[in-house]
């Protein structure tokens, strides 16, 4: 198979040995080299050549196999003389190679640089595997594929070379003709230029990697002083920056450079930084220096100082907390750079934090109140400490619906998981009441309120305030059973007393009455009449008799109202005073009142006390109406608005019972009621007053549970302004009979 | 000759009462005198003479049962006469086993009172 650059692509190097090929021994005629009469060694010749292969070797390493090729020929005196050198891709010399390739030939055979032969089926090879000199002659009658290279060789010489023990391929020397025939000097000199040959090739390979590694050394400074380029840039903006504090320094204590940010967190300059009297251990406090002196020590280990907050001296003597990180620069062995961030704010904030913490705990403690937050998705719940002292958890325990649900009274319950179910599905705020049955079996009373949030996700959490108020629970009621025990015994009583009040008042003047004309009868009838007497005695009767007038005019003054007062009236005002009247009624029956008033509501004409009774009666209703209500929040929304152009609404919204639509105005009527007790004037009494107002009252039933009672009267003239009424308010009569009353 | 009339003394501290009494009493025959409060009686010089006292028993200060007592202290046991503008049934009795004469009731009438006064002396 030939392989002369034109057809090195067209052949097979690896064929088998074509059939009839001539065998090994025909082609070899090493013996010959010794029975042949041998030339005079050239030793000057020789050396010349070898000095000349040594200085090429040193100043143009890759013309060196030329050379060597030149200096073979030139010393052998061949016509063609060149190298094999094992190759995988044809080209770079490589011991694994399964090809030889001809680097360089000088002589007949030069046009044929480049080409070469396989490494198991071809004269290198037979060299490689006998590890000696072989003398060929007309080797192309065993290899074929050599036949195309011309001119034929007559004879050719191969001399193996290895390197560090490998072989690496062979120089050769050829003749075309029989002009001259190898003997023992060729063969010696081969010898001795394969060991040259060896040592160049060590060396050029040698020479070889030192290029790669200086040209791949190069390549890498030049991508480090790219990178440093790119590097400093960056380092520059982030100095110049100053986002944070850059500083240089020394071990010794100096500060050898700093961006701006630094010098004004320090309120130092430029020319306090220029005058070198910047030094970092002056500013530190004395507390700050032990620590620094570790913290030196770890960067004299490692290189790095580990950031950690101290603290500085400003200039003005007083401190700021910073946060310090850096390293020692590589090599320098005492400077280095850090990175120093101002904490004012931070620890500001931290300690507004801590404070508003501990206020806030404080406040729950003081205030039994306690909070927490509710994250729906996920059911992730916190409570605030003085919530577990609330449910008497301890606390830090998990919190969970189920470990509140223990909790809970059973007859909250049903308000609790609807509460819940509302919660999840809602997301609006949300306000209820319920109890908790604690394992002492003593009862709480809770009182939420609950604002719904939506977090960055969108995620729907709620933050809310629980309020103990069994306390205020408990002393309401028991004010309220004092209170209902006082009115009940005013009640029974002041009948009684009035009636003997007036009964006291008016016997005195009826005692002097009757005793008078007793004595007037007794003067006429004496003997002589008395008639000056009896004179006398008539007129005190006549003035006891005007006493007792004057005893029943003052009585009727006292309980008759004065009818008719009109004055302007403002229904947000009364309606928040009756809310407040009537709270401790509200909430004995859990009732949760919403007043939602209209702004800049236009006053009314009217009587303010019958207007303060309807209001009264609608909200008591409403609150008795809602009495049995447990799987729902008892909520009672009152709520003012104007109606039309020249009326204003009040409405009271409850959630209770409801209205039976059949009975819707019969409710109305003086003697209907679905109450066992009350207290109130009565729907009727309501109606006739807020018809005497020229208004209108009515219910309906709501959409939901419960039912909506309403009025709506004319607002008053445009420009009046409310003001609170004069005389028209009654005073119990317990209390106004103690004046007229005596001691009986 | 000379009759000597027993003296009914009226405690009373509405105006009219004694006005009207004391006239009545000395319609009927008795000599009277009126006082406007237990304290004025007691610092007269009638206590010693009174055959009969009406005393009314609500009164600021002293009360009527007040002046009772302070009169069963001193040993001094005028015949009492209760008079009173209150209708309370119970306190009759109650003054009766205390040693009143009788108790009445405003407005009372002549003979009511005639009765009273006269048993009153009786007891004297």
């Amino acid at each position: 198979v030939a392989e002369s650059a034109e057809a090195r692509s067209d052949v097979r190097l690896d064929g088998s040995i074509p059939a009839g090929a001539a065998p090994l021994e025909s082609i070899l005629c090493t013996e010959d080299l010794h029975r042949r009469p041998t030339r005079l060694p050239d030793y000057e010749k020789e050396n010349r050549a070898l000095v000349k292969l040594v200085s090429a070797l040193a100043d143009s390493p890759s013309t060196i196999f030329q050379t060597l090729a030149e200096t073979i020929l030139d010393i052998t005196q061949c016509d063609s003389a060149g190298l094999s050198l094992l190759t995988i891709d044809g080209m770079t010399p490589d011991v694994r190679g399964q090809r030889f390739y001809w680097p360089a030939i000088a002589g007949m055979w030069n046009p044929h640089v480049g080409g070469g032969t396989p490494r198991n089926f071809g004269p290198c090879g037979d060299v490689l595997d006998q590890n000696r000199t072989l003398l060929f002659t007309h080797f192309e009658r065993r290899y074929p594929y050599l036949q195309p290279v011309i001119p034929a060789a007559e004879e050719c010489l191969l001399v193996p070379f290895h390197v560090a023990g490998e072989a690496v391929g062979t120089i050769w020397a050829i003749t075309h003709t029989d002009r001259r025939k190898f003997d023992a000097e060729d063969d010696r000199v081969m010898a001795s230029l394969g060991k040259f040959a060896s040592s160049a090739y060590q060396a050029l390979m040698h020479i070889e990697r030192l290029k790669i590694q200086v040209s791949e050394r190069e390549k890498a400074e030049a991508e480090v002083r790219e990178l440093a380029r790119g590097l400093e840039a960056k380092i520059r903006r982030l100095v110049e920056a100053n986002v944070v504090g850059i500083v240089l320094w020394n071990l010794e204590g100096a500060i050898t450079g700093a961006n701006d940010a630094f010098l004004l967190m320090l309120q130092y300059d430029r020319a306090d930084l220029a005058s070198g009297r910047l030094r970092w251990t002056d500013l530190t406090p004395a507390e700050w220096r032990d620590h620094d002196e570790r913290a030196v020590a770890d960067l004299k280990a490692t290189g790095i100082l580990q950031p950690f907050e101290k603290e500085y001296f400003r200039k003005d003597g007083s401190r700021v907390a910073v946060l310090l990180g850096g390293a020692l620069f590589e090599g320098s062995g005492s400077e280095g750079v850090a990175f120093v961030i101002d904490l004012s704010d931070q620890k500001r904030a931290e300690r507004a934090l801590r404070r508003s913490e501990a206020f806030l705990a404080e406040g729950q403690r003081l205030s039994q109140i306690g909070s927490f937050s509710w994250r729906v998705a996920t059911d992730e719940i916190t409570w605030s400490e003085q919530l577990y002292r609330i449910y008497e958890l301890e606390i830090g325990v998990p919190v969970t619906l189920e470990v509140i649900r223990t909790r809970v009274h059973p007859e909250d319950i049903a308000l609790f998981e609807r509460m819940v179910e509302q919660a999840r599905s809602g997301g609006s705020d949300f306000e209820w009441q319920y109890r908790l049955i604690m394992p002492d079996r003593s009862i709480k009373y809770l009182h939420a309120v609950a604002h719904a949030i939506r977090d960055q996700d969108g995620q729907l959490e709620y933050i809310a305030a629980v309020q103990d108020v069994t306390t205020r629970r408990q002393s309401e009621q028991a004010l309220d059973n004092a209170r209902a025990e006082i009115a009940h015994v005013a009640k029974v009583m002041s009948l009684g007393t009035l009636a003997a009040a007036i009964a006291h008042e008016v016997n005195q003047p009826l005692q002097g009455i009757l005793t008078n004309a007793s004595t007037c009868l007794r003067m006429l009838d004496a003997d002589p009449a008395n008639v000056d007497g009896a004179r006398q005695t008539a007129r005190r009767t006549i003035r006891d008799g005007n006493r007792a007038s004057d005893v029943i005019t003052r009585l009727r003054a006292l309980f008759a109202r004065q009818g008719g007062t009109t004055e302007s009236v403002d229904l947000n005002e009364v309606t928040r005073e009756l809310i407040a009247l009537s709270t401790s009624q509200l909430q004995r029956n859990r009732v949760i009142v919403r007043p939602e008033l209209a702004d800049g509501l236009p006053p009314v004409r009217g009587d303010r006390v019958q207007l303060q009774q309807v209001i009264l009666n609608l909200l008591l209703n409403a609150s008795d109406a809602m009495c049995g209500i447990e799987d729902r929040p008892r909520r009672l929304v009152v709520r003012t608005e104007v109606d039309g152009d020249d009326r204003v609404r009040l409405s009271v919204q409850d959630a209770g019972v409801g209205v039976d639509p059949q009975s819707l105005e019969r409710i109305f009527d003086a003697f209907y009621t679905t109450k066992s007790g009350g207290m109130g004037i009565g729907l009727s009494v309501s109606r006739s007053i807020i018809e005497s107002h020229h208004g209108r009252l009515w219910a309906v039933p709501n959409d939901g549970p419960g039912a909506t009672f309403s009025f709506c009267i004319p607002r008053g003239p445009e420009g009046m302004t409310s003001a609170r009424g004069i005389g028209a308010v009654p005073t119990p009569a317990v209390t106004d009979a103690a004046h007229v009353v005596r001691d009986p | 000759m000379i009759v000597t009339r027993p003296l009914v003394s009226v405690v009373d501290d509405d105006e009219s009462v004694r006005e009207s009494l004391p006239d009545l009493l000395m319609a009927l025959g008795f000599a009277a005198q009126a006082f406007s409060s237990a304290e004025e009686f007691l610092a007269s010089d009638c206590v010693e003479q009174t055959s009969c006292l009406i005393l009314d028993i609500g009164m600021p200060g002293m009360t009527g049962p007040d002046l009772q007592r302070e009169l069963q202290r001193r040993r001094q046991e005028i015949p009492i006469v209760f008079i009173t503008g209150r209708q309370d049934q119970a306190v009759r009795p109650r003054l009766l086993a205390q040693g009143a004469v009788a108790c009445l009731f405003k407005p009372f009438g002549e003979t009511a009172l005639l009765d009273s006064v006269r048993a009153a002396l009786r007891v004297r």
